[in-house]
């Protein structure tokens, strides 16, 4: 569906000349390139949901805007069923679909009905098929009872459901979701989530999903990609993403009183009075081997082993760039 | 075409009705305009209070200018608002235009159906009024061409001002900062065309003839309607060139609106 060669696209910035300010800068012939996105490849299939994650200015959304046509790529291939999104904008943008957490596609004063009818129009859905989709999702949304609310006095979670349906309205085979559940809480997370699952499942909707939320990506999606400084880091399995780079799991140990803790295979990372965080891999040291040492030097009150998240998975990755891109 | 215009309708008839839903503050948005405006204008009935010609223009005849091309702004403004570079550029900042380019309907009409304000209407009845009292007071000689001809130099006015609205509008495709100089030069054309080229200097009066060609869309139609003769001398077809200055400095608008669009295809924002 979705296919990506050595797409690359660099800015060039007027490079400030030290002092002299907005005119020395126009006039400076100096400049600056920056590479938004620097030789991405890869490919998505129909069917799937993909977590496209990085840090900010890694180059998503620069990605982002290339694959929906926003922006001309510097140089590489990019095609979506064959289309090449910039060169023909209004006909591609007619079979894609895109949230923006962010931001709101719907008529701020009007109710939230004439919004998406309106949109019906500006997508030329047939009539039928727009009644049928407007009762669909409308009930997995429960848009029902708001649809007569103006947009502007929806609440977040609202806006967010009636974004989605609106996003959708006219059958896009390829959606683009972008921060989708910003600002949410768990409850509207979660019926969102398992809204997109369901679109998903039975639409067959590819999914391209940016999120800081992990929860999102480990809820939604089998494969990741992540990128930083505009290449990618990582592309493939969420599973294997944990496995490879696990990530340090944690012992907070409580001590009975304050003292300097030194064991093999593992280092502090945080001291809190009598509260000390270890952190230690896996493939050096079991976690009852590491308790086993702990006490046999120090008498303990308490004791707990933290899993690695995905979101300390992640920042390890971006921190270090473990996988040395 | 066809279904072009039946969406043009519907996001206009869209924000039509939004605008109404509120009507109080609809009706106070449509009072202040026509204050403001007619305040303006006030204060030109008052120069005639103490003089009775302005560079040799009865005050029926200065109302002439002032009511034609206040309405034809008014006009303009209902129809290009989208393009207004003030509200354009507020629009890229937010990401407006890349939520619209999203859509697969012609940019430039969902420009146009984005920000059809109603209030200014009230510019336009203002316009109107003033217009109303320079025909009851100048004793115009209505002929049939005159009658034809009159909504042409209304078209031509309204295509010259929504072509400067358009090259503003693009401009913050680049940056915003440089938008304030075209809105000196729109804002300072309506107030230069509210007068009769007499009362310039001459290097105004040129560089408004020849090089912005604003004299023709309003001064010289003027001069056609209220049967006085030309004091600079132009060739004969001077008052009928409105509706072509007005063509052409649209349609030059609308080509470096696609230039635009391709600059920020490779830039965004």
């Amino acid at each position: 569906m979705i296919e990506v060669e050595h797409l690359s696209k660099h800015f060039t910035l007027r490079a400030p000349t030290g002092g002299g300010g907005a005119l020395r800068s126009f006039l400076s012939r100096e400049r600056r390139v920056v590479r938004a996105v620097d030789d991405l490849s890869f490919r998505v299939g129909a069917g799937e949901i993909v977590g496209y994650l990085g840090p900010n200015g890694a180059g998503k959304s620069t990605t982002i805007k290339m694959l929906t046509g926003l922006l001309v790529p510097t140089s590489g291939d990019l095609r979506v069923d064959g289309v090449v999104p910039w060169r023909a904008r209004r006909t591609y943008v007619a079979r894609i679909g895109a949230v923006f957490g962010q931001r709101t596609t719907l008529w701020w004063d009007l109710p939230v009905i004439e919004s998406l009818e309106l949109l019906g129009h500006v997508y030329r859905v047939p009539p039928g098929r727009l009644r049928s989709n407007l009762r669909e999702f409308g009930e997995l949304l429960g848009l029902g009872e708001f649809l007569h609310t103006p947009v502007r006095a929806l609440s977040l979670g609202q806006r967010m459901r009636a974004d989605l349906c609106a996003a959708l309205l006219h059958d896009p085979h390829l959606l683009f979701l972008d921060e989708p559940t910003i600002g949410l809480d768990v409850v509207a997370k979660e019926r969102i989530r398992e809204f997109v699952r369901r679109v998903n499942r039975e639409r067959g909707t590819t999914v391209l999903l940016t999120t800081h939320d992990l929860a999102d990506v480990q809820k939604l999606c089998r494969r990741v990609m992540i990128i930083d400084h505009g290449r990618l880091l990582y592309d493939g399995d969420l599973g294997a993403l944990q496995d490879r780079f696990g990530g340090e799991r944690r012992l907070v140990v409580d001590l009975a009183e304050a003292a300097d803790v030194e064991v093999e295979g593992a280092r502090v990372v945080e001291r809190d009075g009598p509260r000390v965080t270890l952190a230690f891999r896996r493939e050096d040291v079991s976690a009852s081997d590491l308790i086993r040492r702990v006490t046999e030097r120090h008498a303990v009150r308490d004791l707990s082993v933290l899993e690695p998240d995905i979101e300390g998975t992640v920042r390890e990755i971006y921190e270090k760039n473990l996988l040395g891109a | 075409m066809l279904a072009h215009l039946g969406l043009y309708r519907r996001l206009v008839l869209a924000q039509v009705r939004s605008q109404l839903r509120y009507r109080a503050s609809f009706v106070m948005d449509v009072l202040a305009v026509m204050v403001t405006s007619g305040a303006e204008f006030a204060a030109v009935g008052l120069v005639f209070a103490s003089f009775d010609r302005v560079g040799g223009w009865r005050l029926g005849e200065v109302a002439f200018l002032y009511g034609l091309v206040e309405l034809s702004f008014g006009l303009m403004d209902l129809v290009f608002g989208g393009f207004d570079p003030d509200f354009m550029g507020a629009a890229v900042r937010r990401g407006e235009l890349d939520k619209l380019l999203l859509r697969p309907a012609p940019l430039a009409l969902q420009v146009f159906g984005s920000e059809f304000q109603l209030r200014r209407l009230g510019k336009v009845l203002v316009g109107t009024l003033i217009f109303a009292l320079a025909v009851s007071l100048a004793g115009i000689d209505w002929t049939p061409a005159k009658v034809l001809y009159l909504p042409l130099v209304v078209l031509g006015m309204i295509m010259f001002f929504g072509g400067l609205f358009v090259i503003g509008g693009t401009i913050t495709f680049w940056t915003v900062e440089s938008v304030q100089a075209m809105n000196v030069l729109t804002y300072g054309g309506l107030t230069l065309m509210s007068y009769p080229m007499t009362v310039y200097t001459a290097s105004l009066r040129r560089l408004f003839t020849y090089v912005v060609p604003a004299a023709f869309l309003n001064y010289y139609p003027a001069l056609y309607f209220l049967g006085r003769p030309d004091p600079f001398g132009l060739p004969g077809f001077a008052p009928f060139l409105a509706p072509l200055v007005g063509a052409f400095t649209l349609a030059a608008a609308f080509v470096f609106w696609r230039f635009g669009l391709r600059h920020y295809g490779s830039t965004g924002t």
